[in-house]
């Protein structure tokens, strides 16, 4: 799996940090989507596309799936 | 499709009791994604009913809260909050975008998982005053409303805003008074007098700042010399009001949603943790969010599931329907605490999502086990049909839980 997160369309909304910590961050600034992990490891993909699906603007991308 | 509202389709629509919507919704629904039908008000609007067009219409640009002409806008309520448009036309996009960059790291992921510890220990007090209120009068039912739901958001909204608790009356009054669809003049003068009571606490700031976020807009504002007082100040009393009712309200229908059925409570009390994030999830999926939807209106002439919306036209996203959509919800009415994905639209979508919804989330998180792991036999004391709503609200939610265990 490999994610892109586009920091022009985020809302900053940080519902991706709340649901997936080790994947997403937040810019300390505005709040803005930071990716920490491009490519999340098995046991943390689930929630990687969970957060993928629940973002509000549609920021979050799964360029390559599983 | 008419363009003339059915005169009895006049939000808002009349429901079976507090955790059901609108049987009134799925035959919209069936008619279309977007019907006509009149606001509270009495002015015709577009009702956006489906999953995918509530979606659609959260993310579209094209439409927002302000109005080309705000004069001749369809009206929504006689409440003084949401009750037609707001902001300027021509600079929305812009005022928007600069409010969610102040506000956004005040209510950020790590920010609200630092605060989880505090929110905590201040649930545990309110189970403290919950026992207390029950051994004062044994027997008697203890209102949840008034020990746990009403309380918690408030202490943790007044903290975080640097909002003296000891206020608490005063802007519950303001809250409730605001926020009344009939409320008219009355509704107006509440928001008058709410908006100098902030500027009170705004005045006091400016002198002597505090680690809280109404110091934090004040140091914006000193940055940014276009962000006036008066928005400061409407900012400010937003977050106040928003903070408390909202949450305040899905504390009170989850834990109606978890006695209402006792098995229900008692897969949930057999392993609070483990389930409670999908639990959660479901509540704010199913609360009611009120009974007119979100305001928008159409920046210009707009094509929404084949249906022409005039610039102008006041458009109202039915989150209510949207979260009970079948194409988007296996089993739409069904309270399922293990549903997975639940992509609601609870805290709405797009560019005006919920600021506030990872606070939401961290309170409503903390709060269901502490309360069911401290009072497994919680029961209510009255019929799921005797819980009086607050129909007549913008944020909707009911008068008490009344409790016994």
């Amino acid at each position: 799996m490999r994610l892109t997160a586009d920091t022009t369309t985020c809302v900053a909304s940080g519902q991706c940090a709340m649901l997936a910590p080790e994947t997403f961050g937040q810019r300390a600034d505005d709040g803005t989507v930071i990716l920490l992990n491009s490519e999340p490891p098995a046991d943390q993909r689930d929630t990687a596309r969970q957060a993928a699906l629940i973002c509000p603007s549609g920021a979050i991308q799964i360029v390559e799936p599983d | 499709m008419t363009n003339t509202a059915n005169p009895t389709l006049r939000l808002p629509f009349e429901r079976p009791d507090a955790l059901t919507a609108p049987p009134l919704y799925e035959q919209l629904r069936r008619e279309g994604p977007v019907v006509r039908v009149l606001t509270p008000a009495g002015d015709p609007a577009w009702l956006v009913t489906t999953f995918d067009a509530a979606r659609e219409v959260f993310r579209d640009s094209r439409f927002g809260r302000s109005h080309p002409a705000p004069e001749r806008a369809a009206r929504i309520t006689g409440a003084a909050l949401l009750d037609g448009p707001s902001g300027n036309y021509e600079t929305e996009e812009r005022d928007h975008k600069r409010m969610r960059r102040m506000l956004a790291p005040a209510f950020s992921a790590p920010r609200m998982r630092r605060l989880g510890d505090r929110i905590r220990e201040l649930t545990l007090g309110c189970l403290d005053d919950m026992q207390a209120a029950h051994d004062a009068r044994p027997g008697e039912p203890v209102d949840i409303q008034e020990v746990l739901a009403f309380p918690l958001p408030v202490l943790v909204i007044c903290e975080l805003l640097g909002v003296p608790y000891a206020d608490r009356a005063l802007f519950r009054d303001f809250s409730e008074r605001i926020s009344d669809y009939d409320g008219g003049a009355d509704a107006q003068l509440a928001m008058a007098e709410f908006n100098a009571y902030v500027a009170g606490l705004v005045a006091a700031k400016r002198t002597a700042p505090a680690p809280d976020v109404i110091s934090d807009l004040i140091a914006a504002q000193a940055e940014d010399p276009t962000f006036t007082d008066e928005e400061l100040i409407r900012l400010a009393t937003g977050l106040l009001f928003a903070g408390h009712e909202t949450t305040s309200n899905r504390i009170s229908v989850g834990v109606l949603f978890l006695l209402s059925d006792p098995g229900r409570r008692d897969r949930f009390v057999a392993d609070p943790d483990g389930q409670v994030e999908s639990t959660v999830e479901e509540i704010l999926r199913l609360a009611s969010s009120g009974g007119t939807g979100m305001v928008r209106y159409a920046h210009q002439d707009v094509e929404i599931a084949g249906v022409p919306i005039a610039c102008g036209d006041a458009v109202l996203i039915a989150i209510d329907s949207a979260n009970r959509d079948a194409a988007a919800f296996t089993a739409p009415e069904e309270f399922d605490p293990g549903r997975q994905p639940n992509l609601h639209v609870g805290f709405g979508y797009g560019a005006y999502v919920c600021i506030g919804a990872n606070l939401a989330r961290t309170e409503l998180r903390t709060v269901f086990p502490l309360l069911f792991g401290r009072f497994p036999g919680l029961r209510l004391a009255v019929d799921l049909g005797d819980i009086e709503m607050r129909s007549n609200r913008l944020a909707g939610g009911v008068t008490s839980v009344p409790v016994l265990w």
